[in-house]
């Protein structure tokens, strides 16, 4: 498997059923995915089912990536669909989205991030990782995608415009609305505090 | 204090892509407009917030390797078994290119022989032949042989014959009489028929070697036939 180390490559060597390559591939992406999820769903717990469901999505459609994108490209598009799917059935069971969970009495428990903190990601996340997760969880859920991806993909405004199907000022109109909330947030909890 | 442009210029700035002519305005503009130098600083300032995440290790899980091995079970999970799956097959393989080309294993002192069809034969008919043709020579040389020796026979048998005749003329001939003629006429009719009977001797004699021979070939062309039949 030394030898092996294009992300094409190793696509090629799991659909020929090497588990080391598959392995390779997950152990590539599987770090990016998971700290996407963290931001996004506001939890470790869902961030890991998350995790599961990309790379389930990717198994299953392994076959169907031709290598005419970049494989991250792929994997993230693959993300975005079950990020949908997983605050949908959020939303239809407990009849809230990741950012509905903390919303209320926000600005006093960002100034407290330990408090709203599960037990189990208060040992694993730092406080400023804290933070911004609280942060980000204000923003509805296409605003948080567009800092997502604006942010942390390095994603220009044309690309993000293709990637949530819609047009390159709603992007950068997404992006400038979500720093304005955040801020004002901030300021609010800044107050409080 | 606020600024109608600010929020145009704000969604404009963070455009990674923005002509350095849109942008040289905006900066142009930012020297001069406090409130949205603040807005900037101020975004600024959150969006460093922002990249300050990191990067958080992913809990202990399996990568979906059990999925997958599950799922190519049935390539990976062979293994093993592959070769006894193939074995029929290869033992088939094996049984046909044996019988296909013929192969024919034989040992002897110097140890194992392996001949493939065609070859083989062509290999065993050259040197039957060979030995056919040895076999022929050597009973060329044996006929050669035996004739000179019966040659020499008849010779000798012959001049002995003639010695005796003349011999006989001779007597005679000291007291060559009339009557005497007749019994020199049934001397010599005897000697010629003694003379026939030797020739006709050696002529069966002859015959007897020649039928020797015609024997020993019928006897080997049979032999080869056999060992033809047999393979």
């Amino acid at each position: 498997m030394a030898f092996i180390d294009e992300d094409e490559s190793l696509v090629a060597a799991a659909l020929a059923g090497s588990t080391p390559a598959w392995e390779k591939l997950v152990r590539r992406y599987e770090s990016r995915i998971y700290n996407y999820g963290l931001r996004l769903t506001g939890n470790g717990s869902d961030a890991m089912d998350l995790t599961q469901d990309v790379f389930l999505g990717v198994f299953r459609n392994l076959h169907r990536f031709r290598g005419d994108a970049r494989f991250s490209s792929w994997i993230f598009r693959i993300a975005h669909n079950k990020a949908m799917d997983l605050n949908r059935r959020k939303a239809l069971l407990q009849g809230q989205s990741f950012n509905n969970e903390e919303s209320q009495d926000f600005a006093s428990r960002i100034a407290d991030p330990n408090r709203a903190a599960e037990p189990e990601q208060r040992l694993a996340l730092t406080q400023q990782n804290r933070q911004i997760q609280k942060l980000l969880q204000q923003l509805p859920l296409e605003q948080r995608l567009a800092v997502e991806l604006k942010i942390y993909q390095s994603m220009t405004f044309d690309e993000i415009a293709q990637a949530q199907e819609i047009s390159e000022n709603t992007a950068k109109t997404r992006f400038y609305t979500a720093l304005r909330k955040l801020k004002t947030t901030l300021e609010e909890s800044h107050v409080l505090s | 204090m606020s600024c109608p442009k600010t929020r145009h210029l704000m969604t404009e700035y963070f455009d990674d892509r923005l002509p350095s002519v849109a942008r040289t305005e905006i900066e142009r503009h930012l020297e001069v407009c406090e409130h949205c130098a603040a807005e900037l600083e101020e975004l600024s300032a959150l969006k460093d917030t922002l990249e300050g995440w990191e990067e958080q290790r992913v809990p202990h899980w399996d990568r979906g390797t059990t999925v997958f091995r599950n799922a190519h079970g049935k390539v990976s999970g062979i293994g093993g078994g592959w070769t006894w799956q193939w074995l029929p097959t290869a033992a088939t393989f094996v049984m046909f290119v044996l019988l296909a080309f013929n192969v024919s294993i034989s040992s002897n002192d110097s140890g194992f022989t392996v001949a493939f069809g065609e070859v083989g034969e062509l290999f065993e008919q050259a040197q039957l032949e060979q030995q056919l043709a040895n076999f022929a020579s050597m009973q060329q040389q044996q006929q050669e042989q035996d004739l000179q020796l019966f040659m020499a026979q008849m010779a000798e048998r012959l001049d002995n014959n003639y010695l005796r005749l003349m011999q006989a003329v001779m007597e005679q001939a000291r007291e060559l009489t009339a009557e005497n003629f007749e019994q020199i006429y049934t001397y010599f009719e005897q000697q010629r028929q003694l003379d026939m009977e030797t020739v006709q001797v050696s002529y069966e004699q002859l015959l007897d070697s020649d039928f020797e021979t015609l024997r020993s070939m019928e006897q080997l062309a049979n032999y080869v036939q056999f060992q033809g039949q047999l393979r």
